[in-house]
């Protein structure tokens, strides 16, 4: 497997003794560069919890993670500032866009370059060419409330692009969004995978998308089960 | 760096804006009520300038003449005018009245002063309008503020003065107004009983033996004589000749007169600290209360707007914005909405001091300090709103 994600033997335990909830009980998971791949389970099956933990949000118990080639938590031992591997490493693309209301659309994508040392001219200037990739290079002076739902969902996936992450983390991202568009944005991070080299993990409940996916994990009981799409019906609850 | 503070602020600028006028108008308040109290601090100042003098001789073991009542012979200044160290000594009257101007009263300070000679300590100065007293009787100087006009007629006591000039900043430590008489005028309205008073004070002369001696009218005379005069003063004013110690010069009067003599240090300290003292503590509490309610109401928005933006934080610290860029945005905000506060105060205070009944003094030094304690306030403020900020989880941007 090339350089994306690699997720071994992770635990969660929140608490302890007879209170202790197992949320992860020993989980694998192994995305490439450039691939997309769906993780589904029902509700409290841990899905939150695995993308928080690889999310560099919260600590694991045990186990083993890497990005690309560095290892950030290996049973016990973390990244001392998890803050910059998130902003370096990661990309977040949540439910809901998430934009910050007070910023334009540029500066929404341009704050994480800038964030991470960029001036603001070329983080802005990085900003709107990739806007402009994502076809929503129009609307870059735009604030966030004058978009459509569609377009909110491709500026956020132009900030979770924007500093060229390995990892892409996509908690849920066509929930808001009719089938069409749903469709769109799942070809449009496809594509943004191959074109950017970034390993994509998305988070869905979406039946529409689930057959799109080349891998799928399945994650129940704190367990994840690696899936064909199209060779079983994968149970997504309601 | 983009400012986050102030993109929110631009975002929201008309609810920040109208937040920052309602504060600036108690910060206003709070800067009206400074004014008032260096109002009443300088109007004790002006008082004690405007009379011209280096020491007041009071009678003995008094606070007078502006803070007790004091009283001592017209003929005090003789023995004190001749002192190694006195330039010139004159008797001077105070007193408090409500007089009628036209259908309302105005409270004023009568004072007495001895006109004989210019310059003489006790004499109107900063005259603006019309003259000094020339004449013996029935002439008055007023202050500015009492609304009195040359030539107006003022009935005080029994009798009418026609106003014949007008001074400005000539107010008692009180505020009021002064109006100066002649001496004389003002020792007859100060000192002289009505007609009433008169009658039964003769009744009751005439029927004591020891008073009205059978056969001897002449001592009752020369009772109701004394009784009559009215040559009493307040204070007798000094100034020092050149080169004389106010310290050695008062220690000699009270020596040798054997009257209270005051300094104007400590003329001052009696009015400043003891005259006004209960006020400017009365000043003070509004002053400590008007902060901390500014500071209730600055910490209550800022929490406020931070609660309200929960989410974007939890965001911006996911994506790797640093805890100190979080703080630093809401401190902003709220030293913004400070700055405003204060700019708003400033002129609100500004605008409606003169219509204040009592002087509002309103000094840069005051405004200066006070910009500084609303920036410290509004850094206060926004701890808290700070500290709710960086307790926010970056895992609340996720959802589950």
């Amino acid at each position: 497997m090339a350089d994306g994600i690699l997720i071994e033997n992770v635990v969660k335990t929140y608490g302890s003794g007879d209170t202790a909830v197992h949320a992860l009980r020993g989980v694998d998971m192994a995305v490439a560069k450039g691939e997309v791949v769906g993780l589904i389970g029902p509700s409290g099956s841990g899905k939150s919890t695995l993308l928080k933990c690889l999310g560099a949000v919260i600590e694991p118990t045990s186990g083993r993670m890497t990005i690309g080639d560095r290892c950030i938590y290996d049973n016990g031992w973390k990244v001392r500032d998890l803050r910059a591997l998130r902003r370096d490493l990661i990309g977040f693309i949540f439910q809901a866009p998430y934009l910050i209301p007070f910023l334009d659309v540029t500066d929404n994508v341009a704050l994480l370059p800038m964030l991470a040392g960029k001036s603001n001219a070329v983080a802005r200037k990085e900003a709107r060419d990739l806007l402009g990739a994502l076809d929503v290079g129009h609307r870059a002076a735009a604030m966030p409330s004058q978009l459509s739902g569609g377009e909110q969902q491709r500026v956020a996936i132009a900030r979770a692009l924007i500093n060229r992450p390995p990892v892409i983390l996509a908690d849920e991202p066509t929930a808001p969004l009719d089938g069409q568009r749903a469709l769109a944005v799942v070809g449009l991070l496809n594509d943004m995978a191959q074109q950017f080299d970034t390993a994509i993990i998305i988070v869905t409940h979406d039946e529409k998308i689930i057959p799109t996916f080349k891998r799928l994990y399945n994650i129940r009981d704190g367990r994840t089960v690696e899936e064909v799409p199209g060779a079983s019906v994968p149970e997504v609850p309601a | 760096m983009i400012s986050l503070a102030g993109r929110d602020i631009l975002h929201g600028w008309g609810k920040y804006m109208l937040t920052g006028v309602g504060l600036g108008l108690l910060i206003g308040v709070t800067l009206s009520m400074a004014g008032v109290y260096r109002g009443m601090v300088d109007d004790a100042q002006a008082l004690l300038d405007n009379s011209q003098a280096d020491l007041w001789v009071v009678q003995k073991d008094t606070l007078g003449p502006y803070a007790e009542p004091s009283n001592l012979a017209e003929d005090s200044e003789r023995p004190i005018q001749a002192m190694r160290g006195v330039a010139q000594a004159a008797g001077v009257t105070y007193l408090t009245m409500q007089i009628a101007h036209g259908d309302e009263d105005v409270r004023v300070m009568v004072v007495g002063a001895e006109m004989g000679a210019p310059g003489l300590p006790g004499q109107p100065t900063h005259l603006v309008a019309g003259r000094h007293i020339v004449r013996g009787h029935y002439e008055a100087v007023a202050d500015v503020k009492s609304g009195f006009a040359i030539g107006d007629r003022v009935k005080v006591r029994r009798n009418f003065y026609t106003i014949v000039g007008l001074t400005s900043r000539m107010v008692s430590s009180g505020g009021d107004p002064m109006l100066f008489l002649s001496l004389k005028d003002a020792q007859a309205a100060q000192f002289q009983k009505d007609s009433d008073a008169i009658l039964r004070q003769r009744a009751r002369i005439a029927a004591s033996p020891q008073l009205n001696p059978p056969g001897n009218p002449a001592v009752s005379q020369a009772v109701k004589a004394v009784q009559s005069e009215n040559n009493n003063v307040n204070a007798v004013l000094v100034t020092l000749s050149p080169n004389a110690q106010p310290d050695e010069v008062a220690a000699a009067i009270r020596r040798w007169q054997r009257l209270t003599v005051y300094t104007r240090a400590q003329m001052e300290e009696i009015l400043v600290d003891k005259l006004i003292a209960n006020s400017a503590r009365q000043i003070a509490m509004f002053l400590v209360i008007l902060s901390i309610v500014s500071a209730a109401i600055v910490a209550f928005i800022i929490y406020t707007m931070t609660i309200g933006k929960i989410r974007e934080i939890a965001v911006l610290k996911l994506i790797g914005t640093r805890d100190r860029t979080i703080a630093w945005m809401i401190l902003q905000q709220a030293l913004g909405l400070g700055l405003i506060g204060f700019v708003v105060g400033k002129i609100a205070a500004s605008l409606w001091a003169p219509f204040f009944p009592k002087y509002v003094l309103l000094l840069p030094a005051d405004s200066i300090r006070g910009f500084f304690a609303v920036m410290l306030i509004c850094t206060l403020a926004s701890v808290l709103a700070i500290q709710a900020a960086l307790k926010v989880d970056p895992a609340e941007a996720i959802g589950g």
